[in-house]
């Protein structure tokens, strides 16, 4: 199917951009950091809005892992509604991320932009890893 | 043997589904992003409400003809004093002193409005007086009609003094609006139509300068007479009386207003338009690609009919 064609491409290459601004973010996160603490801070406090947010960028990395390895698999690869789904969360989540970063955006938005636009995809694809290796459904 | 297109016309194609399907929530979803983010763009890029917005005006200003000339005489303090209030004049004993004065306003562009004052004033003065300093007070009245109509009193006030005796001041100024907080867009405003000196009142402290000063400059709209350069001319001839010019203009003023409600709504109509418009030509392409293509199940059903039955 035509839809098919174009939208695994579309799906690879939106999970990837939100990858590498994830990965970005590990390196930049310092003004984010600093934008969620008072003018005057200690670096106890800095450390652990650091901590908290080092520990969201990587919980975001092991749902990409589950998410690539579901579309890399198969299972998910040629599914239209999870295909649609992933592409338009993942482009979601790139867009705010650059806002997150250019914006300078206090760590608390992290947060709402990684359950509504890692863990959504995640949670649908572990539904089709169940689907699929446990009750037995094609992959499609 | 097709050679050149003569005529097309769009054909519709519907694409039906029910209440409870993927196709619906993505709909949603689609609507919910075409129609609310050109809302936060539009927002958070800044100047959405308008909550500020300027007009030019020339004001409608006359010279009230009262005045308070308060004028030092010694380096030691004593003064001579002179206004056009009975009870003030009573009160002043032999500090009271009577020049001679000639106003006239001026209308130079015709337009109505009066442009400028002249105020000229010659105060006579003994053989052992000097004059060292002066303290003038004037009132006007104050209107603006095109957007909110103001009418208030108001005053120019200008102090000058030198430690040497002085022949002559010239002062040359415009009198300017000051506002702390911006002017409706409509309605009466004459909460300042009060005299700033009551002319009535037979007790010295409402004639008190600082009294005065501290009671006008309490309010939220006045006007200050902006004379950045006041010219003390010495050298008094014996026998000649001090001389004071006042040359005060009234100029266009910008005035700062706080836009009404239609006015708001406009500017932040366009502002939404024109970036849903965007958004729209985006979501019609990916509606188009999902349900064309079929990525959600839906029925879709032709429209047109392609033979006459």
């Amino acid at each position: 199917m035509s839809a098919i064609s174009s939208l695994v491409p579309a799906r690879f290459l939106t999970i990837i951009a939100h990858l590498v601004i994830v990965i970005t973010i590990f390196w930049s996160r310092e003004n984010n950091v600093k934008a969620s603490l008072p003018l005057e801070f200690t670096q106890e406090q800095y450390d652990s809005e650091d901590q908290k947010l080092v520990v969201a960028l990587a919980v975001t990395l092991g749902l990409f892992a589950i998410e690539l390895s579901g579309f890399f698999s198969g299972v998910s690869m040629f599914n239209c509604s999870q295909g649609l789904l992933s592409l338009a969360v993942h482009c979601g989540a790139s867009v705010s991320l650059s806002f997150f970063v250019f914006e300078m955006w206090e760590c608390w938005t992290y947060w709402v932009i990684f359950a509504v636009c890692s863990v959504l995809p995640a949670v649908v694809e572990i539904i089709l890893f169940v689907g699929v290796f446990g009750l037995k459904k094609k992959p499609l | 043997m097709a050679f050149y297109e003569v005529y097309s016309h769009p054909a519709l194609i519907r694409y039906k589904t029910s209440v409870c399907t993927k196709a619906t929530l993505f709909l949603v979803a689609i609507l919910c992003l075409t129609y609310i983010s050109p809302l936060l763009v539009a927002y958070r890029s800044q100047g959405f409400w308008t909550k500020r917005s300027t007009y030019e005006e020339q004001p409608v200003v006359r010279y009230r003809y009262e005045a308070l000339l308060v004028a030092a005489t010694s380096p030691l303090g004593d003064h001579v004093t002179w206004s056009t209030f009975p009870y003030l004049n009573n009160m002043l004993g032999p500090n009271f002193r009577i020049p001679a004065v000639s106003v006239r306003e001026e209308d130079q562009n015709q337009d109505g409005k009066l442009d400028l004052l002249i105020f000229k004033l010659q105060l006579p003065l003994r053989a052992d007086e000097q004059v060292y300093s002066v303290q003038l007070l004037l009132t006007f009245s104050y209107q603006l009609h095109r957007m909110s109509t103001v009418v208030m009193q108001t005053l120019a006030y200008v102090q000058h003094s030198s430690s040497v005796p002085g022949a002559k001041l010239f002062i040359g100024g415009d009198l300017r609006l000051q506002q702390r907080a911006p002017l409706a867009h409509r309605g009466l405003n004459n909460i300042y139509n009060v005299s700033v000196i009551d002319g009535s009142s037979p007790f010295v402290s409402s004639y008190d300068l600082e009294n005065i000063m501290r009671s006008y400059q309490s309010r939220n709209l006045t006007t200050v007479l902006s004379c950045p350069s006041p010219v003390w001319t010495l050298g008094r001839a014996e026998g000649s009386p001090f001389e004071l010019s006042a040359e005060i203009r009234y100029p266009l003023e910008v005035i700062s207003y706080r836009p009404g409600f239609w006015e708001t709504i406009k500017l932040a109509w366009i502002q939404y338009v024109s970036v849903l418009l965007i958004f729209l030509w985006v979501s019609e392409r990916v509606q188009r690609f999902v349900f064309q293509n079929q990525v959600l199940t839906t029925v879709p059903v032709a429209v047109e009919k392609l033979h006459l039955s």
